[in-house]
């Protein structure tokens, strides 16, 4: 579903010096299977989600994207969308001024349109955010609201999932979802990630941290050190790395 | 001061004024003395009026819509409707209005001009104690003209005034407020949002004179601004001995769409008084790159993001519209006017 080939990127910083962050990484998820990335700070997890969502400022300079059979490496981030690519940001924006149920019924509009479907009418957009917005306690008085805008951490997280449940891509990329929640956040959250799982979506869990993988499991664990995918296993792989640390694989990469 | 030799648009305009009273005859004695105003003018540092006026060599004419005359006096609870067209060539018209004691009104002016206009138009406004005037300007179909529409106002004690000017530029547009504000529970607010297309340059300049004490002043001017387009904000707060305790807010806040775009602004206060509340902000800068990505990412694509993050800007001193018809209509203009330059 998802193949990652060789991928290079570089990344622009603020003061215009350019930098290396990955360095071929090589990934396929199929379609039905939850994989996880594993990697201490700086090993270019989000880098990952934004150079395979399209984010401007990385640059893909060696390698390929492949999604559902078609190369995506130089598509705009909304074309990737539409497509059915979805990124749970580590740290969703805020915009004020633009109403939530708004912004979600422009994106599902948008990307509807994009893929030649008719658009969703006001009543049906509300019966569907409604709807979805339970599922996660998600009140209806909290998506009248500016997106994201003097939210709590948990509330913006859920937000990212309902976004998610709403706009049903057929690929999710959770970068860091776990950061910033308690335990009870954690299970609402992982309760709304776990009914996305279906035969026909895969999903790639970006984390630091084991904890995150007891509520959504994954079928394979990726270690990602100094921009590489430095070791691939099972769900124990997270376990030894809890238990280990990342320092061997740190000294492996480099 | 020796008498300039006026440009054709300024013999134009002096010309065309042979014989007026009241202000326009002021204009016409300031455009003998001193010719239309320059850069070197400190009020007009940014906007070059004579410069602006260069190509135009007649006289025009100002067409007024919706005053059944040159003095209003319009009733309690009335809206009225003034439409302000300026010709090709140079013009100027004006009007007085009065809100009497205890009344409350509504006054929205609608501002047009052709190509090659050098149209200025001006109110003497009176609001009287316990009065209320609520004042929208919309300055919407200037294609390449300049276009000068200013105010005096008089502001009485116990009495409101809130202006709402919304503006999409010109060659050259500028809108100018002076406000005598007599304090003693008298509240103004002068708000304002302009969003400008390529080429396109407006001067909102306010100023807000407070005599008497416990004047409230509020002001919320936001802005956005296309490459080779230039916005001027000037704000200024006078604050004589007399007017202790009065509470000024000024905030301006603008929006470079584009390295090229030019925006220049001068908060000033002037405080002679020593238990006030005065203050200003400034802030000029650019759309959120990762709001922007943040909306793709969810499918929204890029010209329709940033006409939705720019609105989404600009959109809050149209808050302060009473009228809900009112403001629907200034929110689609501005809806309207940036799918037709993004």
């Amino acid at each position: 579903m998802l193949k990652i080939n060789n991928l290079h990127c570089k990344v622009e910083a603020q003061d215009g010096a350019e930098k290396f962050i990955l360095n071929g990484i090589s990934l396929e998820v199929p379609a039905g299977e939850v994989h996880a990335i594993m990697g201490p700070n700086g090993s270019g997890k989000s880098t990952l989600s934004y150079a395979v969502t399209g984010r401007d400022g990385y640059e893909v300079t060696e390698g390929s994207i492949v999604f559902n059979g078609e190369e995506i490496g130089e598509m705009a981030p909304e074309e990737r969308a539409s497509r059915g690519l979805y990124l749970s940001f580590q740290y969703p924006v805020e915009i004020p001024g633009v109403p939530t149920l708004i912004f979600l019924k422009e994106a599902l509009n948008a990307q509807r349109t994009a893929r030649g479907e008719a658009e969703i009418t006001a009543p049906e957009f509300m019966k569907l955010a409604r709807e979805k917005a339970k599922q996660l306690s998600i009140s209806m008085d909290m998506l009248k609201r500016p997106v994201n805008v003097g939210f709590s951490g948990g509330e913006k997280k859920r937000l990212e999932i309902l976004q998610a449940l709403i706009l049903e891509p057929k690929f999710l990329i959770l970068d860091e979802t776990d950061s910033g929640l308690d335990i009870d956040a954690l299970k609402v959250v992982a309760d709304g990630v776990n009914t996305l799982r279906a035969p026909d979506r895969g999903m790639l869990v970006i984390t630091h941290y084991q904890r995150l993988l007891d509520y959504i499991k994954p079928d394979v664990v990726h270690i990602l050190a100094a921009g590489r995918i430095v070791k691939s296993g099972g769900p124990e792989l997270a376990h030894e790395l809890e238990a280990e640390g990342y320092d061997k694989y740190i000294g492996e990469a480099a | 001061m020796g008498v300039i030799k006026p440009i054709a648009a300024e013999t134009a305009l002096i010309d065309t004024l042979d014989g007026a009273t009241g202000w326009l005859a002021q204009l016409r004695e300031a455009t003998r003395m001193q010719g239309l105003p320059t850069r070197r003018h400190e009020m007009w540092k940014w906007s070059d009026l004579r410069r602006a006026a260069s190509e135009i060599t007649s006289a025009g004419k100002i067409t007024l819509t919706g005053a059944a005359s040159d003095a209003l006096e319009p009733a309690d609870g009335e809206t009225v409707e003034l439409g302000v067209s300026a010709s090709a060539g140079a013009s100027a018209a004006a009007l007085s209005l009065v809100v009497k004691s205890g009344r409350s009104v509504t006054l929205v002016e609608r501002y047009s001009c052709d190509a090659g206009s050098l149209g200025n138009f001006h109110l003497d406004i009176t609001i009287e104690d316990g009065a209320r005037l609520e004042r929208i300007c919309i300055q919407d179909e200037a294609e390449r003209g300049v276009l000068i529409a200013s105010s005096s106002i008089e502001l009485a004690v116990n009495a409101k005034l809130t202006q709402i000017a919304l503006s999409f530029g010109g060659k050259l547009m500028r809108h100018e407020t002076h406000v005598a504000h007599a304090g003693e529970h008298s509240e103004a607010n002068l708000h304002g949002v302009y969003l400008l297309d390529e080429g396109r340059h407006n001067d909102y300049t306010t100023s807000v004179h407070h005599t008497g004490p416990g004047g409230i002043t509020r002001q919320l001017v936001k802005g956005a601004v296309a490459a080779h387009a230039r916005g001027v904000f000037q704000g200024k707060f006078k604050v004589d001995r007399a007017a202790q305790l009065t509470d000024a807010k000024m905030t301006h806040r603008a929006l470079m769409l584009d390295e090229r775009a030019e925006i220049d602004a001068k908060p000033e206060l002037e405080i002679y008084a020593d238990n006030v509340q005065c203050a200003h902000g400034n802030a000029i800068g650019t759309l959120d790159e990762t709001a922007l990505f943040y909306m793709r990412q969810r499918g929204i694509p890029l010209v329709q993001a940033r006409a939705l993050l720019i609105e989404s800007y600009l959109a809050e001193p149209l808050d302060f519209v009473t009228d809900e018809a009112l403001r629907d209509e200034l929110r689609a203009r501005l809806q309207q006017r940036l799918r037709a330059i993004s």
